[in-house]
């Protein structure tokens, strides 16, 4: 198993754009954080609380900063129609992103503008059926990464799309992800022994509120775009032709919003930005050693070198409870500048923040999300995930409060050296009282597809391991 | 993205929203590929009362965008067919007197014309184009006329027939059973009655305002289930699933009976729509999904799944009435009897031991998915029927 080749993960800066923060956690909420807008550079805080009470002292002591604050920039004019047809020309722009490869393309892509994951329970009838199933997915994949006009159906049929995306599918950067859960290895296709060693079904951690008809699923589908339509285009796509192999339970759609200001890294609905520091995916020594399962790893089969494990994580942040919340100590939560991103300790938006040499956490709390996420040590280097988040808007809850929340995932090598590891170390952090993990699951997404014979799972359910 | 794309050829007098569509279509097919992986062409055909494409070419096999242009001052059909036996490989409906639309397809090796249909005139075919060689393109079908309907339909009324005498009887003995308060009885008599019209198929509208009294839900009635205008089997099922006495219950009983009986004693009178017979085919089990398998149509029984039940026996009565239409012109017409037929097993599987029906909400989440699933796979394989067995001018 593969040792960081930087030992301190530190935060190295990949400044890519999306999502993937610093470590890990799931827990969601981004970890990074920023400053607020006042006090870019402050180099101590005011001050500091002790923050394991969480929630309850906050609530209290909040002053709401943000809510007096008021609006520096406002436009003092609608968007002209010279500025939506621009807006609407670049629609669809982005350029394919090539499908066949040793690893799915989905993966390493920073996170999308949109995105969607649904999970599935397998209905097909038998190996037979479910290798039928993977293939139709993998021959939809294809079409629909690369865009082209759909055959017309004559007079034989209804049309053989849904038109959603006009006359001719755009790839509009398009990416399919498909991943298995553990229990599509139950008795039912005859895969018990091909179980990947580290899948199981997603553990109950003590901070989590997990809605059973929100958790797990036979498969995973992830679908990014540069648009909502383009995603949705997709899913319908591939449902209609995948009606009687697999039946959705959950699905969750996310966004990525501009980052703002530009240059910086887009931020999550607690108003931090999400993702600054992620292992580098143009690195492949990183990935080899944090994201691919590799050939030959001990207790893996065969089959799933080349794949990686994907956790998904439905995140609700209780915003309304948030936004009542002092801003130091929304900032000593995260770690980082709300209105920045700046680690507490730093003036910049990229920098390594230095634990070892804030041993008691005097500028940046011991429980701060980043800190727990990514210690940035030698030993738990490899514990560093590639994370994507999104942000989910789903409506109102039952006392009106905004359903709204953190659609987080990861993809990493080993499941319980990365993920469960950095989310082990959030346990009971403060930023718990603000977020609600209620649904998700573990999965594996599998190798790529090399060519235009080749399909998803193949090595799974072809294969001899 | 392309506004400023105009295709080489367009004829002069098409409107400006029509060249932003062909302009549209041809980047389309211009900048991705298409399916079949040739480039595709894009031509104006232009038709009128005078002819019917007249000077049309095909460049040869490969994808082809026709972009059909009507000159006439009425409207039209136009259809590419095969001039061997009249299959249509392609079809333009209701083309407005002077627009424009495009007619994909992928042309193999064969022979080509032109058809046009004008109202109250025959048809008008144009010159005949052969593309030779072993190219396989998209297939011709044969159209089916209102003529090939009638015997289907004839048989399929009679059909009807018999089985509204059947649930005249079944109603009489249920209203029966409610005056006379035996409720038990009753409840094993409202299934019987109630399964043998949901067999009947009557999805939209089949049987027109009667349905309505007859099977109509408390959706959309002011009140809902106390509304006092609400009838028939649902009100029923409502009534003896939830503690209302014989008393309550008998008006609406024999309600149900008269107007069963004034559709029995309508229907030799009533037509079917010929286009009906093969929407049917996808919209019984369409509203089965939507709202017996959803648990939204349960009024207290637990007996969609029953109901799913007879609309599959519903369904396959439809297809054995249009299978000689079908067998020829339908390669999917297996893998539909494959998917009622795993349909249909997996609802037996869901009955108790003892035979009683299971409501959805007491399935198992695996059981309930795959009888989701096999509804709407089955549902993707009829839905062709209806486009392939649609009346067509010939």
């Amino acid at each position: 198993m593969p040792e960081p080749a930087d030992p301190a993960p530190t935060g190295s800066v990949p400044s890519d754009s999306g999502p993937g923060d610093s470590g890990p956690g799931d827990s969601g909420p981004g970890d990074s954080g920023p400053g607020e807008t006042g006090t870019p550079g402050a180099a101590e805080p005011a001050r500091r609380r002790v923050f394991l009470l969480g929630g309850l002292g906050a609530g209290v002591a909040g002053a709401v900063a943000g809510a007096a604050g008021g609006y520096a920039y406002r436009a003092t004019r609608a968007a002209s129609a010279g500025q939506q047809a621009r807006a609407d020309a670049e629609a669809g722009g982005l350029p394919p992103v090539p499908f066949h490869g040793r690893y799915q393309a989905g993966i390493l892509p920073p996170a999308a503008r949109q995105t969607a994951v649904i999970s599935f329970n397998a209905t097909a009838d038998g190996r037979g059926e479910l290798i039928g199933l993977f293939r139709t997915i993998t021959d939809r994949a294809r079409f629909l990464t690369a865009g082209g006009t759909p055959p017309p159906a004559g007079i034989g049929g209804a049309p053989s799309d849904s038109g959603t995306l006009g006359p001719a599918v755009v790839p509009d950067g398009l990416t399919v992800t498909l991943g298995v859960g553990s229990t599509l290895f139950d008795e039912r296709y005859g895969l018990s022994a091909r179980l990947p060693a580290r899948l199981t079904p997603m553990r109950t951690f003590p901070d989590d509120n997990l809605d059973p008809a929100q958790t797990g699923g036979d498969l995973v589908l992830q679908l990014s775009a540069g648009h909502p339509d383009t995603v949705m285009h997709a899913l319908r796509d591939i449902a209609r032709h995948t009606r009687g192999g697999m039946q959705a339970i959950w699905r969750m759609d996310g966004f990525t919003s501009p980052a703002r200001p530009a240059g910086t890294v887009p931020r999550n609905q607690l108003g931090f930005m999400d993702g600054i520091s992620n292992p580098d995916p143009a690195s492949q020594a990183q990935m080899d050693e944090l994201v691919w399962i590799q050939p030959g790893t001990a207790g893996e089969p065969a089959w799933t070198a080349g794949g990686s494990y994907f956790v998904v994580r439905l995140i609700r942040m209780l915003v309304e409870f948030w936004d009542r919340v002092d801003i130091a100590e929304q900032e000593n939560m995260i770690g980082r500048r709300r209105a920045t991103g700046y680690p507490l300790d730093s003036n910049a938006i990229h920098a390594t923040p230095d634990f070892a040499r804030d041993p008691s956490g005097a500028v940046i709390p011991l429980t701060s999300h980043i800190r727990l996420a990514n210690p940035r040590t030698a030993k738990t280097g490899d514990s560093r995930i590639l994370r994507r988040g999104y942000n989910y808007d789903r409506g109102i809850d039952d006392v009106g409060n905004l359903d709204i929340g953190l659609l987080f995932t990861c993809f990493q090598q080993d499941l319980k050296r990365q993920f469960e590891a950095v989310q082990t170390r959030l346990i009971g952090e403060p930023l718990v009282d603000y977020i609600s993990p209620f649904g998700g699951g573990y999965f594996l997404a599998l190798p790529g597809v090399r060519d235009g014979s080749d399909y998803l799972g193949r090595s799974l359910l072809a294969g001899t391991g | 993205m392309g506004a400023n794309v105009r295709p080489a050829a367009l004829h002069p007098r098409l409107a400006p929203k029509l060249a932003a569509s062909a302009a549209a279509l041809a980047v389309a097919g211009g900048a991705v590929a298409c399916g079949g992986g040739t480039p595709a062409s894009s031509a104006v055909v232009s038709v009128s009362n005078g002819g019917c494409g007249a000077g049309w070419k095909l460049a040869g096999p490969g994808w082809h965008t026709f972009q059909v242009y009507n000159a006439a001052a009425e409207g039209a059909e136009v259809d590419l067919v095969d001039p061997a036996n009249g299959a249509i490989y392609a079809e333009v409906e209701a083309l407005g007197p002077g627009t424009t639309s495009p007619m994909r397809l992928n042309v193999g090796s064969g022979s080509y014309e032109f058809r046009c249909l004008f109202e109250d005139a025959d048809a008008i075919t144009g010159p005949t184009v052969t593309v030779g060689g072993h190219a396989r393109g998209t297939p011709a079908i044969v159209p089916v006329t209102r003529n090939d309907l009638f015997g289907p339909a004839r048989t399929y009324h009679d059909w009807i027939a018999a089985g509204l005498g059947t649930l005249a009887g079944q109603t009489a003995t249920l209203a029966a059973d409610v005056r006379g308060g035996n409720l038990a009885k009753a409840k094993a008599d409202w299934l019987t009655a109630h399964l043998t019209y949901e067999r009947l198929g009557a999805a939209y509208d089949a049987f027109g305002d009667f349905d309505g009294q007859i099977n109509g839900t408390a959706a959309g009635l002011d009140g809902g289930v106390s509304s006092p205008d609400w009838t028939g089997f649902y009100r029923l099922e409502y009534g003896l699933w939830h503690g209302q006495r014989a008393r309550q219950l008998t008006g609406v009983a024999n309600t149900l009976v008269s107007d069963v009986r004034g559709l029995r004693d309508a229907w030799p009178a009533m037509e079917i729509d010929l286009l009906d017979m093969g929407l049917r085919t996808h919209e019984i089990l369409e509203n089965a999904l939507q709202f017996q398998l959803s648990g939204q149509d349960d009024y207290g029984s637990g007996t969609t799944l029953a109901t799913v039940g007879a609309n599959i026996d519903g369904t396959r009565e439809l297809l054995t009435v249009l299978h000689p239409l079908l067998a020829p012109r339908y390669a999917g017409l297996a893998a539909v009897t494959t998917w009622l037929d795993r349909l249909a097993s997996l609802l037996d599987k869901a009955k108790r031991p003892n035979g009683a029906w299971v409501p959805v909400s007491g399935l198992s989440t695996s059981l309930r998915e795959q009888i989701d699933a096999a509804t709407s796979q089955a549902l993707e394989e009829l839905s062709p029927i209806a486009v392939i067995t649609e009346p067509r001018r010939t």
